[in-house]
């Protein structure tokens, strides 16, 4: 079995990231920089309707503009549209005006649905209008269920019961969707904003009927992504067409309108929560009823909207459980994964569950945690990440802090998956001169991934990391993984340690250096001649695990006047097995804690009941956090190296709402039981807010 | 957007002309171009006034100050008079937008900017305001919008210098019809109240030249909050404005923005408070002969508590 060297130069140390110059002297080149010979702009036309039947569309008024050179629907022939912003049709022009002038000149036919749903609880009802004519809005309810709830209710000496609410959380990844994309009769190449290259060639070469290996994808940078960027995509597949049709080179990226649309989402989640402990506090029995929204359902055109469930009861293990979940379907746009899916919202609910019951059994919220959380290194993280916040000097019986202004703290804990791609693979280029080149068929979608690589190869190899030359982004690589899931550290560490160790033993080999490592690389790179190594290697077991914990405090300050919240400081604990690069890891829970942060207080899709728009498909009204709402974050990471690596990027983000939201509640002792936590909801809890006024006419 | 012309201005007697077939005037351009951009706005012709003589002057003097329409909204933020003499004022300035985008924008723009609602600002609803025949916003998600109209549409005004000029009973002049007018900002904005279709009181080819700030009331201050620390737009603010003598208010003006079509007051509350002193239940009292008429629809009921906590804190920040 393989291991980790135990004594490291780079690997656990703080290491800059070996791309850092490219990207802040612009010379980086995203999706949306390709500047491929002749090409022309794409853009998409989109639904005005939320539901309707599509009877015609006349191109021809798009193709007369100047400098449009082609125009396609999505689809021939009547088809039925079930959310506003639904891809109708798609132009490619030489200038960005010319195209806002062909959509605009494109002439739809349609027979507008009398009514649709964009509201979970009306589409509940049982004479909601149908999203899918075939079946009920409500998917048939998941049950889960063990123990004897019941029963096992009248046995707890306390039982809270509440109703926690998530919103629809839109990805909004500082890069939107998209790419370039040149179809010749070579082939196809796509420069693809995405999480998985793979996924890109392998959905364009099925929709548009090519051999794998005539489509190629790249991704050399990338702005983000939390889980919607897998896949050609509808914007994909448009551009390779435009490009078919215009016989140049297409770029096709999505504006922040429609982002908002038509590109995934978070499901919203509606969680009435019932639990109760025994006396010493130990967690007794667990019910909950949960509904929410992944839009007209997750993944293609899934009927009933399937997709919306969460675990329950989470990370805690209760002897009876009754969980009972419905997906509803709106007239919205399908949810797509989303950074640790399903487990915010959870996080958000049983967190804030498990403080309300420790409130009413006069429990310190953390003791009730110790007490019932089955992980011994999250327990362990709690007892750190008290000592580091300060949790018993700053925890107050809630509303016990004093004046207008009130203080508050909360915590929360998050568990996650992870684990790396056994199918992960890698080639090794070593030059004569000493270059050592890495290439790998992964993504780098901006958590450091090129950089990691250069770690393990620069320990490995004995060399610095700035001195590895790291290929990654392009098909035409030996395959690597998607990055979901909090997988692509773990894949690709375990084979980039592989590769570099088969390449050293074959140097040595060939070379008669005992040891080229280090100080001898270069004199044993030079006995290579005139023709350099390649070598090939392939992920190994016993260098990675899955499974990762972590534990977030949050420290609040509340003004009971005006409902504004500020959050003053949170504390993570986090562990991911072995750290690879401690700077890149701290990065990765920097940037969860302030997304959570977002979901706890800002961040919500709003819908219009009477029109079916999306009203806040803007950064002006979906609320992001600026760095002027970002508080002092304290990130602690416990080192495993005996558990090889696991990824941190998605459990980084799962408690920071459930820990801010019980900050809030400790610091009014009330509750806001709904995300976010909004001026005018802090005060509604309050019981501040008077009543509409009759008529609103 | 759609193809417009573009002309700069020299004079003034040159710019209503060149704008007079659909034109727009054009200066720091944060409002008027992401309203063309959407499509909400259609201009034939875009005049450039940022070359018309005189107007980005800010001039001190002993009655009052005059504040040219171009000076941008960072000089009145970075103005150390301002922050002296009109401390509400430079505060209102502050809360504008981002750094970036005060640089750029000016006084008559943030004065005369349109609605930030967010049915009127979307591409595909044709709300009461776009001269549609329904407030969506009535029936809607209203949590943005207006306690008080004087009509059906709901949308309030939202420039932060509108609210805080109120307070100090500043006034604007504007070019109309080759003279010059003088409006107060109730003026300038009273047709929002009564007409749906109106953003303030200027007719197609007014230009606002400057803005006259009396001096007379010494104290001034100005608060808003919104759901986020930085960048947002106000869910409310306040402005207040007072000569303060003997400890005794005079002439006190309070103004609210965000939630109404007009910067909101008064002249109850403000004769209320004329001579009083400044304590809990005075700074309370005021706040709700401010609030008495309020109209709290389905989503905006949070700003009743909210407006009544920045009127008296605000009008405490005045005891210096």
């Amino acid at each position: 079995m393989p291991s980790w060297p135990s004594e490291t130069k780079y690997i656990s140390h703080d290491v800059l990231r070996i791309d850092a110059p490219e990207k802040v002297s612009g010379r980086a080149r995203y999706a949306s920089d390709i500047q491929a010979n002749g090409w022309l702009y794409g853009m998409i036309l989109r639904s005005k309707w939320p539901a309707a039947t599509i009877t015609k569309i006349n191109l021809e008024p798009a193709l007369k503009i100047p400098g449009i050179k082609a125009a396609i629907t999505v689809q021939d022939g009547e088809r039925t549209i079930r959310f506003y912003g639904e891809e109708l049709a798609a132009v490619a022009g030489a200038t960005k005006q010319a195209c806002l002038d062909a959509l605009r000149a494109i002439q739809v036919e349609a027979r507008p649905k009398p009514s649709f749903v964009v509201n979970e609880d009306i589409a509940k009802a049982q004479d909601a209008p149908r999203v899918w004519e075939d079946s009920p809005n409500t998917t048939t309810p998941q049950v889960h269920e063990h123990g004897d709830v019941d029963k096992a209710f009248g046995e707890c000496a306390a039982v809270s019961e509440g109703f926690y609410t998530t919103p629809v959380q839109l990805h909004n990844a500082m890069e939107t969707h998209g790419s370039t994309v040149s179809w010749t009769d070579d082939g196809v190449t796509a420069w693809a904003s995405t999480q998985g290259i793979a996924s890109v060639r392998d959905g364009l070469a099925g929709a548009l009927r090519l051999d794998h290996s005539r489509v190629r994808a790249i991704t050399e940078y990338m702005g983000g992504g939390f889980g919607a960027k897998f896949g050609a995509g509808v914007e994909g597949v448009l551009a390779a067409r435009l490009s078919q049709a215009a016989k140049a080179p297409v770029r096709l990226m999505l504006t922040r309108f429609d982002e908002a649309l038509a590109v995934g989402n978070r499901p919203s989640s509606f969680q009435r929560i019932k639990i109760g402990a025994k006396a010493d506090g130990t967690l007794h029995a667990f019910q909950m009823d949960n509904y929410g929204t992944p839009g007209i359902g997750a993944g293609a055109a899934t009927a009933g909207g399937g997709g919306a469930e969460i675990p329950a009861p989470y990370i805690y293990r209760v002897p009876n459980v009754r969980v009972k979940q419905v997906g509803v379907a709106v007239n919205a746009g399908s949810a797509r994964a989303f950074r640790a899916p399903g487990r915010p919202p959870a996080s958000f609910g049983i967190e804030s569950a498990l403080d309300d019951l420790a409130t009413k059994m006069g429990m310190d919220p953390l003791e009730l945690r110790l007490k019932n959380d089955p992980s011994e290194i999250r327990r362990r993280e709690y007892k750190l990440g008290a000592e580091k916040f300060g949790w018993k000097q700053k925890y107050k019986k809630p509303g016990g802090s004093p004046g207008i202004v009130k203080t508050g703290v909360g915590c929360g804990g998050s568990e996650w998956g992870g684990g790396g791609s056994r199918y992960t693979q890698a080639e090794a280029q070593i030059n004569p001169d000493g270059s050592v080149e890495l290439r790998l068929g992964v993504q780098d979608i901006g958590t450091g991934t090129r950089t990691v690589i250069a770690v393990v190869a620069a320990e490995m190899l004995g060399l610095k990391p700035e001195q590895i030359t790291v290929k990654v982004g392009d098909t035409q690589y030996p395959p690597g993984p998607g990055s979901g899931g909090s997988t692509t550290c773990a894949s690709v560490s375990p084979t980039v340690y592989d590769v570099c160790n088969n390449a050293l033993a074959e140097l040595q080999k060939r070379t008669g250096v005992a040891d080229a490592r280090g100080d001898n690389w270069f004199a044993a790179c030079k006995k290579l001649g005139v023709t350099p190594l390649v070598v090939q290697g392939k992920w190994q077991d016993g260098l990675s695990s899955s499974g990762t914990g972590g534990v977030q405090f949050a420290e609040v300050e509340v003004d009971t006047e005006t409902g504004l919240v500020t959050v003053k400081k949170i504390t993570a604990v986090h562990d991911c097995g072995l750290i690879v690069d401690k700077l890149t890891a701290e990065s990765q829970i920097n940037g969860g804690i302030i997304m959570g942060m977002g979901y706890a207080l800002y961040e919500e899709r709003v819908m219009d009941n009477l029109s079916g728009v999306v009203l806040n498909p803007n950064f002006e009204t979906y609320k992001l956090p600026n760095i002027a709402d970002v508080p002092d974050i304290d990130v602690i990471l416990l080192n495993m190296p005996e558990r090889g690596v696991i990824g941190i990027g998605e459990p980084a983000t799962i408690p920071a709402a459930a820990a801010i939201g019980n900050a809030v509640a400790n610091a009014l002792g009330v509750r806001v039981g709904s995300l976010p936590i909004t001026p005018a909801k802090v005060l509604a809890a309050l019981g501040k807010v008077p009543k509409p006024v009759a008529s609103a006419t | 957007m759609k193809a417009f012309e573009y002309a700069t201005a020299r004079s003034l007697d040159s710019a209503p002309q060149l704008a007079t077939d659909n034109g727009h005037y054009f200066a720091g351009g944060n409002d008027l171009l992401g309203r063309m951009k959407d499509y909400i706005t259609d201009a034939k012709i875009l005049v450039n006034i940022k070359s018309l003589p005189g107007l980005d002057q800010i001039e001190s003097g002993r009655d009052h100050w005059t504040l040219g329409a171009l000076v941008t909204i960072a000089q009145i933020e970075n103005h150390p008079g301002i922050k002296k003499v009109f401390p509400g004022l430079h505060e209102a300035a502050a809360e504008v937008g981002s750094q970036q985008i005060r640089n750029v924008a000016t006084l008559g723009g943030n004065l005369a900017q349109h609605s930030r609602c967010w049915y009127y600002r979307h591409r595909d609803i044709v709300c009461l305001k776009k001269g549609g025949d329904t407030c969506y916003a009535r029936h809607g998600d209203n949590r943005y919008h207006s306690l008080f109209t004087g009509n059906t549409c709901i949308s309030p005004v939202v420039s932060n210098l509108g609210t805080a000029l109120a307070a100090l009973d500043a006034t604007a002049i504007v070019r109309r019809s080759g003279k010059e007018a003088r409006l107060s900002m109730s003026e300038l904005y009273h047709r929002a109240w009564e007409n749906p279709l109106a953003h303030n009181s200027l007719d197609p080819g007014d230009l606002i030249l400057k803005v006259e700030i009396p001096t007379a009331r010494g104290r001034s201050a100005y608060l808003q909050v919104s759901d986020k620390h930085a960048f947002d737009w106000a869910l409310v603010s306040c402005a207040v404005a007072a000569q303060v003598s003997g400890g005794r208010l005079r002439r006190p003006r309070v103004a609210l923005g965000c939630i109404s079509p007009v910067p909101y007051q008064v002249e109850a509350a403000n004769d209320f408070l004329d001579g009083k002193t400044l304590d809990e239940a005075t700074v309370s009292k005021a706040a709700d002969l401010v609030l008495a008429n309020a109209q709290p629809l389905e989503f905006n009921g949070y700003k009743v508590p909210l407006a009544h906590a920045l009127i008296r804190r605000a009008l405490l920040k005045l005891k210096g």
